[in-house]
């Protein structure tokens, strides 16, 4: 008694393509929806694969003390000044934490680079001790790094950072040659890794140079960031809790009084990172479903005039024995064809919206196999929701009214 | 009475016309025997269309009982009313009622598609019922593609498809003119002859007379009912 699925499925392809201008229109909605969700889940998938990456080259235990939070702060930036943390504090945490390994103090400045004829600005100067590389999880590509000696005695040596060395010498050996960092030359001793980038920002962009070299050249007065690597992952919490009393009690914090220095931790900027995907994710929900909920309405409302302008072929079938679940089944389908053929509209923009993210920024973006098979599941069951009441209605036509409708 | 094709007893059929009932049958009672072709005739008004819709099982009666093939007919919900209209009935009508975007085969298959039969099965039927109606050369054409003889006639093959117990005409000849119309209705005659049974409709003496038996109908009811 039911007619064939192809049968049904030429039929209501060909009743779509008399109205190609209408139906394009209709399931425009749709593919707005669909696009949107499949191009923002790729963006978010590639911005999580970086994520991942980089979170793991920043070094996962490593623990930074600085003056402030990391990362994004949502809602107003009220900052009391806080006084500056110091050497004498990297030193002190070193000393007398039991469950720290190493501590690293590090100091930043921005310098122009100069080789020969070759210059680079803006590039990050770091000024630091030698388990520095340990703690943040760099390493040597060739020459060495700092040692005691060369803080101690305040050298004007330098470590090249990949992008650093590449910009300067390029493919000319770089070891022993004499750089002009500000105003004050240094001598190649290293190059490191590289290492890539995190949040857009290489962190191959560098120098390093000896805290007591740095403090010489650029003063003595900015604050320290102190990074920190506890024993093992197990001390993690534990180093954490001795830094934080040893700094209150060395920067007289009284009890009770917020923290006025910060302990970060990379896990912090992952939480954060969750927390702005989480948003992001909200936000794409919110579009797509509305979108599709718009979509949804165009393609019930077509599919009502379609039911309207059809019933006399309506009441042609139902007289030649179309019982009332085969007229439901075939608006069903129409409706369910158009909002699919919207759905792979949209799935094709989507992808090709990712793809070209990915070729223009370092969004590794991609759509994933599952999220284009539920933008065309849902597409279809958009259809299927809002091409019910059209297909009930057109199934409930009498035949006798739907013959002498003209 | 058990020989009967049709058997309508005591038949009425109340409209409500806005707050007003309307009777448009009153107790109506017509046997048509198999192989018998029937012309029902009246004035507008007389419930002609009525009945049409009730013996093609697009209507029920309000009360009366109505036996088509020995199936009770009244009693049938939608669903079983369009399998009988499938199976026993195949429709004229006036205004053809061809599907504008099918072709002359895709119409004739439809009433094919319905009763579930295969792709290939249907394409030789309706392909053989087309040829059996002298459109053999328009098998592929659009309604819009063919002049109103041969509309009606894709209509004819599509009624004669899916071998109904019998064949409802209604005014078959109203939108033809008077040459393509005696055309179609020799195609009853012939229809007739070979054994279908059909009745049709209308107010054109032309068109009953070539019918055997003649029924007249006067505010609901059989008036007169002649052999010819």
């Amino acid at each position: 008694m039911f007619s064939s699925v192809p049968e049904r499925l030429r039929s209501s392809y060909e009743s779509l393509r008399q109205h190609k201008t209408r139906s394009i229109l209709t399931i425009l909605g749709i593919i707005i929806g669909i696009t949107t969700v499949i191009a923002l889940q790729s963006m978010v998938n590639g911005l999580n694969k970086t994520v991942e990456r980089q979170f793991k080259s920043l070094g996962a235990d490593m623990i930074s003390v600085n003056l402030h939070e990391w990362g994004i702060r949502f809602g107003p930036r009220m900052r009391k000044p806080r006084p500056r943390l110091t050497m004498d504090d990297s030193e002190a945490i070193g000393e007398l934490c039991p469950s720290v390994a190493t501590v690293a103090p590090t100091l930043y400045e921005h310098q122009r680079l100069r080789y020969g004829s070759h210059t680079m600005g803006g590039v990050e100067v770091v000024g630091t001790t030698e388990p520095f590389t340990r703690i943040e999880n760099y390493e040597l590509d060739y020459g060495r790094f700092l040692t005691k000696a060369d803080i101690s005695r305040r050298k004007d040596v330098t470590v090249l950072g990949f992008d650093a060395a590449q910009g300067l010498f390029g493919a000319e050996q770089s070891l022993g040659k004499r750089i002009r960092i500000g105003s004050r030359a240094y001598e190649v001793i290293g190059v490191l890794k590289e290492k890539g980038a995190i949040f857009g920002e290489s962190l191959d962009e560098l120098v390093i140079i000896p805290a007591t070299t740095f403090e010489k050249q650029f003063g003595r007065l900015r604050t320290v960031n102190i990074s920190v690597l506890p024993i093992d992952r197990a001390h993690a919490v534990a180093a954490r809790e001795e830094i934080r009393i040893l700094l209150r009690r060395r920067r007289k914090v009284s009890p009770g009084d917020p923290d006025n220095f910060a302990i970060n931790t990379a896990q912090q900027l992952v939480d954060q990172y969750k927390q702005l995907t989480g948003v992001i994710f909200a936000a794409m929900v919110g579009i797509g479903g509305l979108s599709l909920l718009v979509g949804g309405i165009g393609i019930m409302n077509i599919m009502l005039v379609s039911v309207t302008e059809r019933t006399r072929e309506i009441g042609i079938r139902k007289a030649l024995g179309a019982t009332r679940r085969e007229i439901r089944f075939q608006f069903l389908t129409e409706a369910v064809i158009l909002c699919g053929i919207g759905g792979i509209i949209g799935v094709l923009l989507g992808v090709g919206l990712a793809i070209l993210t990915a070729r223009l920024s370092s969004v590794p973006a991609a759509a994933t196999p599952g999220t284009i098979l539920i933008g065309l599941t849902f597409s279809s069951s958009v259809g299927l929701v809002f091409g019910a009441l059209p297909a009930i209605r057109a199934a409930r036509l009498n035949p006798i009214d739907a013959l002498r409708h003209e | 009475m058990n020989g009967d094709l049709i058997r309508l007893d005591n038949i009425e059929k109340t409209y409500m016309v806005g707050q007003i009932p309307v009777n448009a049958l009153r107790g109506l009672t017509l046997a048509v025997t198999q192989r018998e072709y029937l012309a029902i005739m009246g004035p507008s008004g007389s419930g002609k269309s009525t009945l049409m819709n009730i013996i093609g099982c697009l209507d029920v009666p309000s009360k009366g009982s109505y036996h088509l093939d020995g199936n009770d007919v009244s009693a049938m919900n939608d669903d079983q009313l369009a399998a009988i209209r499938n199976r026993k009935i195949g429709f004229v009508f006036q205004t053809f009622n061809l599907l504008p975007r099918a072709t002359a085969l895709g119409n004739v298959e439809v009433p094919l598609v319905y009763a579930g039969i295969s792709a290939k099965t249907r394409r030789e039927r309706a392909t053989s019922v087309l040829e059996r109606v002298g459109l053999s050369d328009r098998i592929h054409h659009k309604p819009a593609q063919l002049s109103g003889g041969q509309r009606q006639r894709v209509a004819v093959a599509r009624a004669l498809v899916n071998r109904p117990s019998v064949i409802l005409a209604d005014e078959p000849t109203g939108n033809l003119d008077s040459k393509t119309g005696a055309e179609i209705m020799d195609l009853f005659q012939e229809l007739a002859d070979a054994g279908n049974t059909i009745i049709t409709v209308t107010h054109d003496p032309m068109v009953a007379k070539k019918a055997r038996r003649v029924v007249r109908l006067v505010d609901g009811t059989v008036a007169e009912d002649t052999i010819q």
